[in-house]
């Protein structure tokens, strides 16, 4: 059946165009412009390129002798599994948790929402303020109740990890929230009503019902996450400038940002760009690969 | 329903909602610390970043500043203008985009996807240069026309949002059983009335929400606005309020003003739209 | 058309050294040949950094109105808060050419492409025909730009960098602010006694803003002829002083003069120590009077401004203290599009000559340098902290601008970046310099 109605391929043209020439013009052309710069030299965003580098591909070969992108890369992969884990594992509770309940849903809806409207600028102040070293929040909470007696340095080598990932795994999780409950809202109410009445309830629906029929939308968070933390750039570079503690807490999006930008070296950050896609589509694909969309 | 089976229930629920609370409590927080430092006096949010604005320590100022030399509600116009075709253009484009992807099997459909997902990934910070250059050959930046000069920006805030509508409601409509699509093929449908008259009524939270996401950040993607709207007249309310609160980054007091000022908006979209997301009330009655 | 022949006499008036109008009769060759070319009111696209909340903002658009009445010329402006993303944004103009009639940018490497690209036009070229074109100015002291050492900018406010001192904090440790005489022996015994009364001797986020101390410490090494040099390698004179100032950062850095957490905590947050009575001194710009003082543009965070003062840092060796880092980094430009087109060359000429009126810079300027040939004028109702500031410059027995601005700005922010692994003993300050100078893109700016 299905085959019959998407046989005739030609109105594939008129749904896939207008989305391709949007990516094309506005994505890939200009993207290709950016691989072409990476081969090139250019002293600042808007600059005009000053030649070939030499060798042309002297970019790439100092990316993986450059220290700073290794740690970059490292503490990206790490955010990505905890965002996986932590932000969508979390999202999924609280998303079913929701679903559960009947007073005040959408109360909880509307307030996990907030995280991702205020912007990252507030956030970072909020944060900095509440991990300041000198009188921050934090310190004076453990002062007082006496767990501390000298002021910890949350930005510190031994501490910075913490302080960075927290703020950016919280600050996402109402966003994969908002796309589970959509998820959520899809599953036809017959279904349930129909697994009430074979006398399946509670944990029983949703290992049985609720997680299998959920199954493409945790697939579209889990490429979400992993692309998302690819790209993450302003909550860290709010609170952490300049890769602090002594180049510690680069991540692959604020260290493109700090070439680019901050440097001015222009054809590197190119580069890293370059890899920063590269190591999306590769692991998006691998992700694709284990966990299969299914149709119904 | 016997009374041991209620109390079981009660306690589950009690569980539920202290955990939903706890959450809540953590997104709340931060939404109320910057209401209520918006009201306070510049200079005292880093000292006393943690006191509440009463008696000395209360003061309009901040909106004051922000209101005194511009004019927010063109910006406002501005902003709902070009974020709304935004998010329109991009619920059709990606709607139907996804809808192709997912039902359709052709060669070259991995390869789409993967251009998709690589394109999600593009930093703005690199293409906007040749975006920038292109838009000028076509003459439609620095022109001095609002029209073109919002054109100019919603062109690639589209291009920019396409890739995330598309995968999440790929998702979503990969989900939807296909037999209400078989029963209207056989009516004589269409694939067009297919999609505009089954799909999308079908889908419509998974549309209502990728259209908060994409007003959301089209609203919100000062970088884009920056290079292309530059005299004041043009300014959204973002653009607007980061040129009013962003000198060195210092005056913290009329920064959360202008971040109070730029959620509102946002938030009103988000509890319009969220209608659309929610279950019927039969759904919530799956009784206890 | 009056009124436009009378601003330009007036303009002319103004550009004569002597008030009182008293040049009319010299200023007449300028105000025909304006007049002659220029027919109906042009519209000009201005771009500054006027933008946003910058504390001369208001009288940017006041010196804009002023203008627009006068000649019946439009100015469109399209002013924005100075930063990376703008700087790009500029020079984009300049190469798709979509640039402004008239350009308010800095003069350092920072102009160098549409400087060689032949984009603007220089100050030389623009005299062949306005021959009073900012002649109030001293023409030694117009920034010439590092690609052709010809001026192009007419320069309106200018900085000084100065050792902002809490006297509460001092007094507490039973200490007097240095003066012109303190020498850096007296003031590391100062920071010595600070330290061991449990204060912050010197606030400073080695890890985002060294670039203060970076200054001061080469400064230190050497005299103000000197300072502009910029090394060609780690070895030669120049590399040797850097190497030496950067030493001396680590041996204060060593000495335990900056905040325990100076490598991990924001710029803001270790200014902050300032307002908290927590820190003794902070080397930065006269822009930051205004955080002090609690203009609108800033965060105004100290309760008595009388508590605070603003000072020479103390030099060693050849180095006064009184030598100072002070210039002018920015000024207008009218770019070759607007020349070349009669119409808007008159309007461009008459809103650079509007700008940069002794009276309109003056109004700017607030007590920072000038290039004016009248000199520096006290702004109206100066605070403390103001006067402490003029008493400073007019007492400089020397000055040089800062040099990182020679610097192009991947090296520079390589070198800074590097600052955190020197005085943590992991690379050796040579290596550090050769490296910055090393880079790629390093060499082709000078």
């Amino acid at each position: 059946m299905n085959a019959m109605i998407y046989k005739k391929k030609w109105p594939l043209i008129l749904f896939l165009t207008p989305t391709f020439l949007f990516l094309t013009v506005y994505l890939y052309y200009p993207f290709l412009m950016n691989v072409w710069n990476s081969f090139n030299r250019i002293g600042g965003m808007g600059e005009a390129s000053r030649g070939l580098n030499n060798p042309p591909y002297e970019n790439y070969v100092k990316m993986f002798k450059d220290p700073l992108m290794s740690t970059a890369i490292k503490n990206t992969l790490i955010l990505m599994a905890l965002t996986v884990v932590i932000q969508v594992g979390l999202a999924l509770i609280l998303a079913l948790l929701v679903d559960q309940i009947k007073f005040g849903s959408q109360f909880f809806r509307t307030v996990y929402f907030f995280p991702i409207v205020i912007s990252a600028t507030a956030l970072g102040l909020l944060f900095n303020l509440i991990f300041l070293y000198d009188g921050g929040m934090l310190n004076q909470l453990l002062t007082n109740i006496g767990l501390i007696t000298e002021n910890i340095d949350w930005k510190d080598p031994s501490h910075f990890f913490g302080t960075l990932m927290m703020p950016v795994i919280w600050q996402y999780v109402g966003f994969y929230f908002v796309i589970i409950v959509t998820g959520l809202n899809n599953i036809s109410t017959d279904i349930y009503e129909a697994a009430e009445i074979d006398g399946a309830s509670g944990l029983g629906r949703i290992r049985y019902i609720t997680l299998p029929l959920l199954h493409n939308t945790l697939c579209t968070c889990l490429i979400l996450a992993i692309t998302g933390a690819l790209k993450v750039f302003d909550l860290p570079w709010t609170m952490f400038p300049g890769g602090m503690p002594l180049d510690g807490s680069w991540l692959t999006g604020t260290y493109m940002y700090y070439q680019t930008m901050e440097m001015a070296d222009v054809d590197y950050g190119s580069a890293i760009a370059v890899m920063i896609v590269v190591l999306g589509v590769v692991i998006s694909q691998l992700a694709n690969y284990i966990f299969k969309e299914k149709d119904y | 329903m016997n009374k041991i089976k209620r109390k079981k229930l009660s306690l589950g629920q009690f569980f539920i909602y202290l955990v939903l609370s706890l959450w809540a409590l953590t997104t709340i927080y931060p939404f109320v610390w910057v209401v209520l430092n918006s009201f306070k006096p510049k200079g005292l949010i880093r000292k006393e970043a943690f006191s509440l604005p009463i008696g000395d320590k209360f003061t309009l100022e901040n909106y004051v500043t922000a209101f005194r030399r511009v004019d927010i509600g063109a910006a406002y116009v501005n902003s709902l203008v070009i974020s709304g075709v935004v998010t329109a253009v991009v619920i059709v484009l990606a709607g139907l985009a996804a809808y192709a992807m997912v039902r359709y099997q052709f060669r070259g459909r991995t390869f789409l996807y993967s251009m998709i997902i690589a394109s999600s990934m593009f930093p703005i910070f690199s293409t906007i240069i040749p975006v920038f250059r292109m838009e000028n050959a076509w003459g439609i930046v620095n022109t001095g026309n609002i029209w073109l000069t919002r054109l100019s920006v919603i062109l690639p805030q589209i291009a920019g949002n396409l890739s995330f509508a598309i995968i999440v409601l790929m998702g979503f409509i990969r989900s939807l059983p296909i037999d209400l699509e078989e029963a209207a093929y056989l009516e004589g449908y269409s694939v067009f009335r297919i999609f505009f008259k089954i799909i999308m009524p079908l889908a419509r939270p998974s549309f209502a929400t990728v259209g908060i996401f994409t007003f959301l950040w089209s609203y919100n993607d000062l970088f884009t606005q920056m290079f292309f709207l530059r005299s004041k007249k043009f300014f959204t309310i973002t653009r607007l309020l980061n040129e009013i609160s962003s000198q060195a980054g210092t005056n913290y007091g009329l920064m959360v003003a202008a971040v109070v000022m730029v959620v509102i908006p946002v938030l009103v979209v988000y509890v319009f739209l969220q209608k659309n997301i929610i279950k019927g009330l039969t759904a919530g009655a799956v009784k206890g | 058309m009056k009124k436009f022949l009378s601003l330009t006499l007036a303009l002319a008036c103004c550009a004569s050294v002597f008030a009182g109008c008293g040049g009319a009769s010299s200023s007449a060759p300028a105000a025909s040949s304006a007049a002659s070319s220029g027919s109906a009111p042009a519209e000009i696209r201005v771009v500054t950094s006027y933008g946003g909340d910058d504390g001369n903002r208001v009288n940017f658009e006041n010196a804009v109105k002023a203008y627009e009445e006068a000649t019946g010329n439009t100015v469109v402006d399209e002013s924005a808060t100075s930063n990376e993303q703008w700087k790009a944004q500029v020079k984009a103009d300049f190469q798709t050419g979509s640039e402004p009639d008239v350009l308010f940018f800095f003069t350092g490497v920072d102009a160098n492409e549409f400087i060689k690209n032949n984009k603007v036009v220089s100050i030389e070229e623009i005299r062949k025909e306005y021959p009073e074109y900012a002649s109030n100015m001293k023409d030694g002291m117009l920034p010439a730009s590092p690609a052709d050492l010809k001026q192009y900018a007419v320069p309106v406010n200018g900085y000084w960098e100065g050792m902002f001192v809490n006297k509460t904090v001092l007094k507490d440790c039973g200490l007097e602010p240095p003066t012109a005489e303190t020498t850096w022996e007296e003031f590391m015994a100062m920071c010595k006694t600070i330290k061991e009364k449990g204060y912050t001797p010197i606030a400073c986020s080695l890890a985002e803003v060294p670039h203060y101390w970076f200054e001061f410490c080469i400064l230190n090494q050497g005299d103000p002829s000197q300072h502009v040099e910029v090394p060609a390698s780690a070895t030669d004179a120049a590399g040797q002083r850097w190497a030496a100032g950067l030493n001396q950062i680590k041996e204060m850095y060593e000495a335990g003069c900056f905040p325990t957490n100076t490598l991990t905590a924001t710029d803001a947050d270790t200014f902050q120590l300032m307002a908290d009575n927590k820190a003794a001194f902070a080397i930065d710009g006269s822009w930051k009077v205004g955080w002090f003082a609690g203009s609108d543009d800033a965060a105004g965070a100290v309760e008595n401004l009388d508590d605070y003062t603003v000072t020479y840092v103390p030099g060693m060796g050849e180095r006064k203290s009184t030598d100072i880092v002070a210039g002018l980094s920015m000024g207008y430009y009218i770019t070759r599009s607007a020349w070349e087109d009669p119409a808007r060359r008159d309007a461009a000429v008459a809103f650079v000559e509007a700008m940069t009126t002794d009276e309109v810079v003056n109004t700017f300027a607030g007590g920072t340098p000038t290039a004016l040939k009248s000199g520096m004028t006290k702004p109206e109702n100066p605070n403390s902290m103001q006067l402490a500031a003029i008493d400073m410059v007019n007492g400089a027995t020397g000055s040089a601008p800062a040099v990182q601005d020679s610097l192009n700005a991947t090296a520079r922010k390589q070198l800074f970046a590097s600052i955190k692994d020197i005085v943590t003993g992991s690379v050796k300050a040579e290596d550090a310099i050769q490296t910055a100078l090393d880079t790629p893109l390093a060499d082709e700016d000078k």
